[in-house]
């Protein structure tokens, strides 16, 4: 019994210690966004940034740093994110951000395109793209 | 036909625009299995055999972004009533003419409820099915055009959707084949949503017309007496009994708070279709559910209340038999009714979602009792 709280002990430590993520943008990206914002552009709420560019969010495709993401920025499950979506989508209301596969992808796509915005584990983040916040 | 021409003009719309666009697909499943459990009455289609059929349902939707600001889509649905035999439900093209405003044009849902347009998707949703004494509207689709307005007042998101169209086709309300046709179809529908609050109110108008089918006891019953009626020169009661050209309104307020993994939802809807047979209805229910990590458990009060004015009975007290025919039509039409239903939805998987609900429906009129038990897995893909 005691190695099994002490086993999930560790677990729950490894949890809390697991990645922060980073919010990124493109370099060239001068907008302020804060974690409101950020939610509100991964729920379709808003669709540009304050400049009036139109936003090209992307989202990672069910692995840790989408759950780490959706947990701390958006604030709902995986499952409740795809009942919120399902709702917009099958309704012509929304379109979901497009899901790609890793953070090398995210960072490749953010680097390449001014208007996108991505999430990486912050440990990945190098010099081609800029973060605008850690969660 | 009409019909077919909307779809057609998507498909077109959609197929012509492989070159140059991106066609996304999506798709919904339910595959419900349920009984009732009382051998001499029916609820929600089911009798005392299990049946995976009745309240499956199968659909894939079809997007393209033709270009700027342009775009269409089509849903296609398989229904198990409907012996999975494909059909459009929606097939539509939209613009946007900001990210605030986009303006849509086809075959869409009629937004009555708050569940309406996602009424098929099934994940979307804690029940197996929205409560059927609110959700009772025997069609669902329209066509015609929708302005959709969303934008943020303050702290709240605000949605606002205008729409107008018509619709005809083949119900089951009155007559088991009724051709409904409802024209100058208009509504409006406004929700205001906050944090763990939203709120909802919809109006919508029609000009509404039934042929009932005579093939039917029921439909015969009332075209024969619609008949001698006229026959009788009392005229404006005939028109009293047809459904022609009667003006009618909806109304749907609703609400629904998740609040710290607690939830509650209700709505109340009242529909009138003036000087026919079909009684001034009013429903509503209440719903309360609590979220344990990926399973919620619910329990869901109906009621539901049809009936004519007391002023529309009585009315030729000289023909006494004619009279009591009028009455028992009028009468014929009550409806009074409640459903307690408590279920379970369990999230097993992130696109899928098992769910359980056992109803109780008691009619108050007949006094009797019906149970049905129903289980299902929804699916997004």
């Amino acid at each position: 019994m005691k190695k099994l709280i002490l086993a999930s002990a560790l677990t729950l430590c490894s949890i809390s210690a697991s990645a922060e993520v980073a919010v990124i943008v493109n370099a060239s990206n001068t907008s302020n966004l804060d974690a409101d914002t950020i939610k509100k552009i991964y729920l379709g709420k808003s669709k540009s940034f304050d400049n009036g560019a139109k936003v090209n969010p992307v989202n990672q495709n069910g692995n840790s740093v989408a759950d780490e993401f959706n947990d701390k920025v958006v604030g709902k499950s995986s499952s409740q994110l795809n009942a919120y979506w399902s709702k917009l989508v099958f309704t012509g209301k929304g379109t979901p951000p497009e899901k790609l596969d890793n953070d090398q992808a995210v960072l490749d796509f953010v680097a390449a395109n001014n208007d996108a915005i991505g999430y990486v584990d912050s440990a990945k983040v190098n010099d081609s793209v800029k973060v605008v916040g850690k969660f | 036909m009409k019909k077919l021409s909307v779809a057609v003009a998507v498909c077109a719309a959609l197929v012509s625009s492989y070159t140059s666009a991106e066609v996304r697909i999506n798709g919904f499943a339910s595959i419900v299995g349920g009984k009732s459990l009382d051998s001499d009455s029916t609820l929600y289609g089911y009798d005392d055999n299990i049946s995976f059929k009745n309240e499956s349902v199968f659909a894939l939707q079809l997007s393209a972004d033709l270009q700027d600001k342009l775009s269409a889509t089509a849903q296609i649905v398989a229904r198990g009533d409907n012996d999975f035999d494909a059909e459009f439900e929606w097939a539509y093209v939209t613009y946007e003419f900001s990210d605030e405003l986009q303006l849509s044009a086809g075959k869409m849902r009629v937004p009555f409820y708050r569940y309406s347009d996602f009424i098929d998707v099934g994940y979307a949703y804690r029940w197996v099915r929205p409560p059927q004494s609110v959700y009772n509207i025997p069609f669902s689709t329209y066509e015609g055009l929708s302005l959709l307005h969303n934008t943020q007042l303050g702290d709240w998101d605000s949605t606002l959707q205008v729409i107008y169209g018509g619709f005809d086709g083949e119900i089951d309300a009155v007559s088991a084949n009724d051709k409904a046709e409802l024209n100058n179809f208009a509504g409006i529908n406004w929700t205001m949503s906050r944090d763990w609050l939203s709120l909802r109110a919809a109006y919508l108008v029609a000009e509404t017309s039934f042929e009932l089918d005579s093939n039917d006891s029921t439909g015969a019953a009332l075209n024969g007496l619609e008949d001698i009626l006229r026959a009788s020169n009392l005229t404006s009661l005939a028109d009293d009994i047809a459904i022609d050209e009667d003006n009618s309104t909806f109304i749907g307020l609703g609400f629904s708070i998740d609040y710290n993994d607690i939830l509650f939802d209700a709505e109340y809807t009242q529909l009138e279709v003036e000087n026919s047979i079909l009684a001034e209805q009013s429903q509503y229910y209440a719903s309360v559910g609590y979220r344990l990590d990926d399973v919620i458990i619910h329990f869901t009060y109906e009621d539901n209340d049809d009936k004519h004015d007391s002023s529309r009975f009585d009315k030729i007290q000289a023909i006494p038999s004619l009279n009591a025919a009028v009455n028992g039509a009028l009468e014929g039409v009550r409806a009074q009714s409640n459903v307690y239903t408590i279920g379970a939805r369990y999230d097993f998987h992130p696109s899928a979602a098992f769910k359980i609900d056992f109803s109780r429906f008691e009619d108050d009129i007949t006094d009797t009792e019906t149970d049905v038990i129903a289980v299902g897995i929804d699916l997004v893909f």
